[in-house]
Parts: C-alpha cells; sequence; structure tokens
C-alpha cells in the first residue's frame, strides 16, 4: 500500500513547492485592498492553472495557485461509511478551529474533505519548505488517524457487546433475544461475536 | 422586498476593455479544422510506432504542437488518449532515458498531460494513479521543478 503513497506525496510535494511562489499583490478591482485572488477570481490574470495530483478515484489533492495566494484542498480516503462519518467529524473539529491552524480554510471546496488557504503573508513569515512540509505531514497522518479511529471504535464496540451481553445473559431466552435486537442496532457491531452469543445463550 | 438581483451582475465583465482568458494567448495559426486533421494524423502515427516499439519516436511526435485553447475539445482528446497509450505501454526502466531525449518544450507538455491524466483518473479513465505518478516522479528528476512552473503559468490550455 505504501509503495504507491509515496510516489503520490512526492508529486504532491513538488507540485506545491512550484506553486509556492508567492508576492504581495493588492486588488485591482477594490482600492486598498488586498485579498487572496484564488478565492475572489476577479482577475484572470492573476490566476494560474489549477492542477490536480491523485492516486486514485478516492484519493486526490486539487492545488489551486495564483499571485498571492494557493488553495490546497485534499479528498481523503474514505472506503465504508464508518470512515465516512470519522473523517467528517475529524475535518470539522479541525475546520471549527481553523484560527489555531493559520493556514487553514474554514469550509473545504465542493468535492474535496479540507482545504488550506496559503497566502503570502504565510509564505513571508512561516519557511516555505516548513510549510511544505506540514502539508505532506498532514495528508500521511490524516490517514493513519483515520484508521486508528476506526480500528478502536471497532474494539470499543465489541467490548460493550461483551459486557453488556454478560449481564443480560442472566435473563431469560425472550428478554434476551429481545435486548440482543436492541444491542446489534445500539452498538454497530460489525461481526457479531457468534461464539459469545451462542455460549451465553447455552447458560441462559 | 425590492429587487437586488442587479447587485449580482458583474459590471465590469460588461466593459469594452474587458479581459478574457482567451486574450491571454495567441491562438493557434492552424485553426480548428487543421488542428483536428492534424490530431488524428499524429495519433494514427502513434498507434504504428507503438505497434513498432518506438516509444520515443511516438513520445516525440505526439509533443510537438500538441492542440490547445478554446474549440478543439475533439482533437484534445485524441491527443490525451493517444498520450496516455504511450505511457501506459512503457515499460519503467526505459523511462529515464526516453525523457531525456525530450526537448524541454515538449517535457513541458509531458507534464500538462500527466496533470491532465491525472484529473482525469476518477472518470473513467483506464490509467491507473501509479502509473502516472511514475511517469511524474521521473519527469520531476529529470527537468526539475521549474517544469511545473511552467505547466502552471502557461495559459495555452493542452
Amino acid at each position: 500500500m505504501s509503495n504507491t503513497l509515496r510516489p503520490y506525496l512526492n508529486a504532491v510535494r513538488a507540485t506545491l513547492t512550484a506553486a509556492l511562489t508567492l508576492e504581495n499583490f493588492s486588488s485591482q478591482v477594490v482600492e486598498r485592498h488586498n485579498k487572496p485572488e484564488v478565492e475572489v477570481q476577479t482577475s484572470p490574470e492573476a490566476l494560474l492553472k489549477p492542477l490536480i495530483v491523485s492516486r486514485n478515484e478516492s484519493e486526490r489533492v486539487l492545488i489551486e495557485p495564483s499571485v498571492n495566494a494557493i488553495r490546497l484542498s485534499i479528498s481523503i480516503k474514505q472506503a465504508d461509511e464508518i470512515e465516512k462519518i470519522l473523517c467528517h467529524k475529524f475535518t470539522r473539529f479541525m475546520m471549527m478551529r481553523a484560527e489555531g491552524f493559520v493556514i487553514l480554510r474554514r469550509k473545504p471546496i465542493p468535492g474535496y474533505d479540507i482545504s488550506f488557504l496559503i497566502t503570502n503573508f504565510h509564505s513571508e513569515s512561516m519557511l516555505k519548505h516548513k510549510l511544505v512540509d506540514f502539508i505532506i505531514q498532514f495528508m500521511e497522518d490524516v490517514d493513519k488517524e483515520i484508521s486508528e479511529m476506526k480500528l478502536s471504535l471497532n474494539a470499543r464496540a465489541r467490548i460493550v457487546a461483551e459486557s453488556y451481553l454478560s449481564t443480560v445473559s442472566a435473563f431469560s431466552t425472550r428478554e434476551y433475544d429481545y435486548n440482543l435486537a436492541n444491542l446489534t442496532n445500539l452498538a454497530r457491531v460489525r461481526k457479531p461475536r457468534l461464539d459469545v452469543i451462542s455460549g451465553h445463550s447455552k447458560l441462559g | 422586498m425590492a429587487e437586488y438581483a442587479f447587485r449580482k451582475i458583474n459590471i465590469d465583465a460588461l466593459e469594452e476593455d474587458v479581459l478574457l482568458p482567451s486574450d491571454l494567448y495567441d491562438p493557434d495559426p492552424r485553426g480548428p479544422d487543421g488542428v483536428l486533421s492534424d490530431a488524428q494524423a499524429k495519433s494514427t502515427e502513434v498507434r504504428n510506432l507503438i505497434s513498432r516499439g518506438d516509444i520515443p519516436g511516438a513520445l516525440n511526435a505526439i509533443l510537438t504542437d500538441p492542440p490547445y485553447g478554446e474549440g478543439v475539445d475533439e482533437a484534445k482528446n485524441l491527443t490525451k488518449n493517444a498520450l496516455l497509450l504511450i505511457l501506459n505501454s512503457t515499460r519503467a526502466s526505459e523511462i529515464p532515458a526516453i525523457l531525456k531525449s525530450l526537448g524541454q518544450e515538449q517535457q513541458d507538455h509531458l507534464m500538462a498531460y500527466i496533470y491532465k491524466g491525472m484529473a482525469a483518473i476518477g472518470q473513467g479513465s483506464d490509467v491507473t494513479g501509479s502509473v502516472l505518478l511514475n511517469w511524474h516522479s521521473q519527469l520531476t528528476e529529470v527537468a526539475g521543478v521549474g517544469c511545473i512552473v511552467r505547466v502552471m503559468t502557461d495559459r495555452r490550455t493542452l
């Protein structure tokens, strides 16, 4: 798996390094304003060609350069419903605290999960290669983070199910069936542990 | 509620000296029909060259004077498909030598097509990401980051 992750991240790194050549540029439409051209999209001559780096259908990065800002949007891999929920919660958590991350955009671009906006002021106050490293590190970590959360969620669901079943195992069979039905809905058990269930029902 | 939709009209677009994206580059002197016939001729030539195993020749042919600008979507598609066919049918060990034999302008065009191919991955293209990523990394090694910058700043969309 990681043998395609490495070239993917390298391509993003090269593209980002190329795109991060920003300079101060005042708005040509509103006097004495200084806006990121990639966001306002008012002067076509200040925008450059947007580039997409993609690994497969679900994982891609859109880099939109302009004269004084670049916008980088990441689409994160989501294999199933749980990963979708986790990814949404995770990115939302960070985007609500976008001030703390400085370059994070408060809303993602449609079709992507999370966006960054790097302006010339950011690239002046921070080191360019560190910015690039940060983005690459983020992309590495976010996949890891989400798969870890998914694992711990499943493990937790299993523990909940087991402890719950051990208390209901003393109940009568009818009550037990009822509780089991509720439980499978509640705990999102993906694979019910049949050995545990049948073992307890024999006891009951 | 008063009518306020007029506030959303971009009045700058109605001015006489408005700058359009198509004003930023010179149009192709061949004209749309010439470009299309050129692209068709080139894509058949490329197929012949590939069947003979002459990958550098095929790449060289397709990357000289590729179609650009507006109104030549069919020619662009033909060229893109021919190029992706070349990229797919090249052995990984041959890539660096092939890249070194290309001129700078051709390398830039190749980089632009690699990005175009990656953008099309979600929309039913038969090239896998790993092939394109491999070409991308090899090309970056040969031509440097400047090649990517030239792709971004080139107003002629391939």
